[in-house]
């Protein structure tokens, strides 16, 4: 391959180059900000989950959501949700023998009642440092997390409101408690998303009798790609029981994540075809005002194969140029949509918060899209270029091919 | 020594439904070193001709050997090997690579088809350069140059490796009659030089008279072969 011989080429023609650059930079900056966009948007939705380091939330609906002829339970002090009762000790063993769960959590969410108003308790597992709402303790602003009975964390603006701080002594549910740290709610953890966190024993105890139980189980799969299995297992195993993944959450936003997901499929399709289709009618165009020069090369003896190279080459580097071209656009545009903020909607049985209540903090219902190139849309995006040049070179190729030097120097 | 021999040698071409017989079984010798011309009006076979010659294309008829090779039997690779490394080419419309200075005009066949070392390269591009006058032009690009000096940088491209046979369609065409004389001359100058087989067709009776051997074509015939003095061949 004559290298110098491809620059000045493509140098001298400068015009053309660029349109074939950026007919395939535009073709790929399209290609990355979608798949990009895309890949965020599917990732806000896991976002949820992924705060909790689980895979599934399992929970056992109160009757009354079954049978709403029951009145509803009094709304004064402490309580489990309206929407979930305690789990028997058998469900949760049978939840950890499932095949595939490779890990499980507990914890117990209660609401308290009172004339002022109301407010959600997490009793989280320390036991489980690294599963279920116990998480939120990465997120402390302000102190520590609860080691030992007598012990609570307040969420930070839930104290800002009620004048409470780290260091001060609060009633919960007839229970003397000290702050011991205040933490901030980060995006999309609204499955997490409580006012109080207590360690799981001292939840326990602030309901009335002498009741252990848990409301809320997490578990953790050796493998993503279980999650049908898995549950499937558990609607199986544990009868009654709501089972929750991201993909609840998936179809919950329904209609805009799939369309999201099928259309930046089709819109990649779309922009690559484009840039592919403007990039081999222009590179034939060119090859057809060229053939007085491959006729002239061919005759000095250049082989067909002489003139192939020649044409991969100008292809190859401008495919590559405008590859990088398009990753550089498609990442600033991405760049810039990750400024946006998107609504995403918790589904009804892991809301933590009653139904009548006002919306919980904006930061836990509104993600900013985590848009970011992986390694992997780089590697594709790249391939794409390569391909497109190695497409329009096929091309050109087989127009090249039937080219006799004798027709082109005869219509000279 | 016989460098080219035609033997009955036919070519017709596909119009549509029509066969056009473009040359009708001419018979020829032509010895080496010679310098000889192919007239005719448009359209008789000079084009045709020399691409067979030049083994761009091929005969449908008959016998066609060039140094020694039977080039109707080539196939495509072949034929673009065999002229590389024999065959020089002089278009009409010179035909210089408009990305390329003169320098690099010069130099690509031996650089993109014999792969000659740099310093070989640099020494039979320099030699050629001072032989058609154009050492000082040879950092221009083809189009800040006139068409004579495009004819003479089409020359040297020709002889630059160094071929058995240099074939030049209507190299005078496109040039006025003073320029065409010189390019001429200059294409005889180098014959003498480097004993280097020139063939050349035209309809430019002015420049016919300076080949030594001329063969006249009309309608796809041989017709006459007239000595002009100088070597003879037949």
């Amino acid at each position: 391959m004559n290298y110098s011989y491809i620059y000045k080429e493509l140098i001298h023609h400068r015009h053309r180059t660029l349109v074939n650059i950026l007919g395939i930079g535009v073709g790929i900056a399209l290609f990355v900000s979608i798949n990009a966009v895309s890949t965020a948007y599917q990732e806000a939705i896991s976002l949820p989950f992924k705060n909790l380091g689980a895979d599934i939330v399992v929970q056992r609906p109160e009757k009354r959501a079954i049978d709403s002829s029951q009145a509803p339970a009094a709304m004064r002090g402490i309580r489990v949700p309206f929407s979930n009762q305690l789990l028997p000790e058998e469900d949760i063993a049978k939840l950890a023998s499932i095949d595939g769960v490779a890990g499980t959590a507990s914890s117990l969410l209660l609401w308290e009642f009172d004339k002022g108003g109301f407010r959600t308790i997490m009793g989280v597992d320390l036991l489980k440092p690294g599963l279920g709402p116990v998480k939120v303790k990465e997120w402390i602003r302000d102190g520590r997390f609860p080691q030992k009975e007598g012990e609570a964390v307040f969420e930070k603006h839930y104290a800002k409101f009620h004048h409470v701080t780290a260091g001060d002594t609060v009633t919960i549910g007839g229970r003397s408690f000290t702050i011991v740290g205040l933490l901030e709610i980060r995006e999309g953890s609204q499955i997490a998303s409580a006012n109080i966190y207590l360690a799981l024993d001292d939840a326990q105890k602030l309901l009335p009798g002498d009741v252990r139980g848990v409301n809320v189980i997490y578990l953790r799969l050796q493998n993503p790609s279980l999650l049908g299995k898995v549950k499937t297992e558990i609607a199986g195993q544990v009868k009654g029981v709501s089972v929750t993944s991201s993909d609840s959450f998936l179809e919950l936003m329904g209609g805009v994540s799939k369309i999201s997901e099928q259309f930046s499929m089709l819109a990649s399709v779309i922009a690559f075809g484009g840039a592919l289709f403007l990039i081999i009618k222009t590179m034939l165009t060119n090859l057809v005002a060229r053939s007085n020069e491959i006729g002239i090369l061919k005759a000095v003896g250049w082989t067909g194969k002489d003139v192939r190279k020649q044409l991969i080459g100008e292809a190859l580097v401008q495919s590559l140029a405008g590859g990088v071209l398009g990753l550089f656009i498609g990442y600033s545009i991405s760049y810039l949509i990750g400024f946006l903020e998107i609504p995403i909607a918790t589904p009804w049985e892991i809301n933590l918060m009653p139904a009548f209540a006002k919306d919980t903090e904006a930061a836990s219902k509104v993600v900013r899209l985590p848009v970011s190139i992986s390694a992997g849309l780089i590697m594709a995006s790249i391939v794409l270029s390569v391909v497109t040049g190695a497409i329009s070179s096929y091309f050109m190729g087989m127009r090249t091919g039937k080219m006799k030097p004798a027709d082109i120097l005869r219509r000279l | 020594m016989e460098l080219v021999v035609a033997q009955d040698v036919g070519k017709d071409y596909q119009a549509g439904d029509i066969i056009v017989k473009a040359l009708k079984k001419i018979n020829f010798t032509l010895a080496s070193g010679a310098f000889t011309a192919f007239v005719g009006p448009s359209g008789s076979g000079k084009t045709t001709l020399l691409n067979l010659i030049g083994c761009l294309d091929k005969p449908t008829e008959g016998k066609l050997t060039v140094a020694g090779v039977d080039v109707s039997t080539l196939d495509r690779k072949q034929s673009a090997i065999f002229r590389g490394k024999n065959i020089g080419f002089i278009f009409q419309d010179f035909n210089l690579i408009p990305v390329l200075t003169v320098y690099e005009n010069i130099e690509y066949p031996l650089l993109m088809v014999q792969n000659v070392p740099p310093a070989e390269r640099e020494k039979r591009v320099m030699a050629l350069l001072a032989a058609v006058g154009m050492t000082e032009q040879k950092g221009k690009y083809p189009d800040q140059i006139s068409g004579g000096q495009k004819q003479r940088v089409a020359i040297a491209r020709a002889l630059v490796i160094n071929p058995k046979l240099v074939l030049a369609d209507e190299p005078t065409a496109n040039l006025d009659h003073k320029t065409a004389k010189l390019v001429i001359e200059l294409m005889k100058k180098m014959r003498d030089e480097l004993k280097t087989t020139f063939i050349f067709s035209t309809h430019d009776p002015k420049v016919v008279g300076e080949a030594e051997t001329i063969f006249t074509l009309e309608d796809g015939d041989l017709e006459t072969r007239n000595m002009n003095g100088g070597k003879k061949n037949a």
